[in-house]
């Protein structure tokens, strides 16, 4: 019966955290749409966009390794989703904890690695190398912020996090424990979520949109889903680590979808940053601000 | 007003062309789905030619806002469901269409914008223009006007959305169809050994499109003219030398 009860989670978490990943896509274009004075998308857009890519008559592989690739990257999302404790599903929360989902997270820019790199595009080589560096410049400071989270509760299993946040009420969550690292997983969100002014691989103008620049129908589908997922793990993260996660989800959706619009609404208003600026900014203030942040609720 | 009438907006469609209703109703239900999700989410190919793409950017900004219809630009071929011609096409830009064109994956649309993709408007007399589009490319809609305004450009692509929801936009398959004809025309502009990466006729093959009309007197042409295509050579450091030892 437990194992059923497991079977069923495993299967629901994905598919919940797709269903919201879409609506947190029309978000941004709207989000988008509204601050350049536009009317923006009608609200199935996404859905529209995914079940076109998939119909398309034409659908170009270029070997095993590219189709490979796309499923690492949506893979290691779903796999990621079911780590993620969400109210009345813990999946396999209890047993992964923060430091295997700061791995799972990896999963997905690897797989597109290893897809783009079959396609032998130069421009998505270029990217790919560009989003390996970007999630270089990323990481550290996130893996700042998780072991952060994870001194402060005396914890890294994320259910037990949420449960500590729940029990003690808003002085226990973590953006009151330690607002420094709060601040940190700000500023590096729009990087994990590979928005501007951090999007530095997709790139439309120099590089054709980087990794994706081969990707055509069910392979930039599986992309647009991805997205949709990455956004969701996103807000999900943040969240469960400062904003006490939540028991039900009249409470919990706000706050994730909250979290997702800060860094959009901020994105549109700025340009890109250059490669090694990017490197140069996350290692400087995300990470002095990390650094900070540690030493104080270490002290 | 007669004279108006004359300016083309579709190409003939023939009968043959048109959607092929399956039997099974849910498979009927499906495609009516899959059809209406085409029309309302189309990605445009950002390649502009001549004069009309000045007419673009209002009518994908705030203004006329082409997302509302689920239209959005895309930047490389292998994404795009439409490629906007949006003026004169010269003949070294036409070459560049028609590779981009065969690179698009099917079901994909080519919108002719302004006057002279009709029929060569006011460079009807220029050596180096490519007059009437059609000739070399399927066209699905064209837009006329010297130049259309971006009120005109959002009704040719609402005419585009009416056409694929209703299954008629099937220009693409003309082009596998009707290869040889098309071929001839390039031909006939661009020289006999002009060929593209892209093997049209194994494509027509695998959709099932060949007719006896794919098949030619230009095709034979383009494959006795036709060299294997090779990865290029990646040699920065002998050229490299080699410059050093030009310059010494
Ligand atoms: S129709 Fe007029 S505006 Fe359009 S490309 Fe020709 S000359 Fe330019």
């Amino acid at each position: 019966m437990h194992f059923l009860e497991l079977l069923v989670e495993l299967l629901l978490m994905p598919i919940l955290a797709f269903v919201i990943g879409l609506a947190m896509v029309l978000m941004m274009r709207r989000i988008g749409a509204r601050i350049q004075r536009r009317v923006g998308p009608p609200v199935l857009q996404p859905i529209y966009d995914i079940i076109k890519l998939y119909s398309k008559d034409t659908q170009i592989s270029h070997g095993l390794m590219h189709e490979i690739g796309i499923i690492m990257a949506v893979g290691g999302y779903i796999a990621a989703e079911t780590l993620l404790p969400v109210p009345g599903l813990d999946g396999l929360a209890d047993k992964g904890g923060a430091v295997t989902l700061a791995y799972m997270l990896m999963i997905p820019a690897l797989g597109m690695a290893l897809g783009v790199g079959q396609c032998a595009n130069p421009n998505g080589s270029i990217g790919i190398s560009r989003a390996l560096t970007a999630m270089l410049a990323y990481d550290i400071p996130f893996i700042l912020v998780i072991f952060g989270a994870s001194y402060v509760y005396g914890t890294t299993n994320l259910a037990e996090m949420i449960s500590i946040q729940q029990q003690q009420g808003v002085s226990s969550w973590g953006i009151v424990q330690m607002p420094l690292l709060a601040l940190t997983a700000l500023l590096i969100l729009p990087a994990i979520m590979g928005k501007h002014p951090f999007e530095i691989y997709v790139a439309p103008a120099e590089i054709a949109t980087g990794p994706m620049v081969e990707m055509s129908g069910k392979f930039m589908g599986g992309l647009f889903v991805m997205q949709c997922f990455q956004l969701y793990t996103a807000g999900v993260i943040f969240t469960t680590l400062f904003l006490g996660g939540g028991v039900y989800w009249i409470t919990f959706l706000p706050k994730i979808f909250l979290v997702v619009a800060i860094p959009m609404s901020v994105a549109y208003l700025f340009p890109r940053y250059r490669t090694e600026d990017v490197l140069r900014l996350m290692w400087k203030w995300p990470m002095l601000l990390g650094l900070i942040g540690l030493a104080v609720v270490m002290k | 007003m007669n004279e108006l009438d004359k300016i083309p907006v579709r190409q003939e469609i023939s009968v043959a062309q048109g959607s092929v209703k399956r039997s099974n109703p849910l498979a009927n239900v499906f495609d009516e789905l899959v059809r209406f999700c085409q029309s309302r989410s189309m990605f445009m190919l950002h390649y502009c030619t001549g004069c009309g793409a000045i007419e673009l950017p209002p009518a994908m900004t705030s203004r006329f806002d082409m997302e509302r219809l689920g239209i959005q630009p895309m930047v490389t071929p292998r994404q795009a469901d439409i490629l906007l011609i949006t003026g004169y096409v010269s003949v070294k830009t036409l070459k560049r269409i028609i590779l981009t064109y065969e690179q698009m994956p099917a079901p994909k649309y080519v919108i002719g914008i302004c006057s002279c993709t009709v029929n060569g408007g006011m460079y009807w007399q220029s050596y180096a223009t490519a007059k009437v589009l059609k000739e070399y490319l399927p066209v699905d809609i064209y837009i006329a006007g010297c130049m259309p305004r971006p009120e005109a450009v959002i009704s040719g692509l609402r005419d585009l959305m009416g056409d694929i929801k209703s299954g008629s936009a099937s220009n693409w398959k003309r082009y596998f169809q009707n290869y040889d004809h098309y071929l001839g025309n390039q031909q006939k502009l661009f020289d006999e050994d002009w060929q593209t990466p892209t093997d049209i006729i194994a494509e027509a093959e695998h959709y099932g499109l060949i007719t006896d009309q794919t098949l030619g007197e230009h095709t034979a042409l383009l494959q006795k003219h036709q060299q294997p295509l090779e990865a290029l050579e990646f040699s920065l450091g002998e050229k490299r030398e080699k410059i050093r030892g030009e310059n010494q």
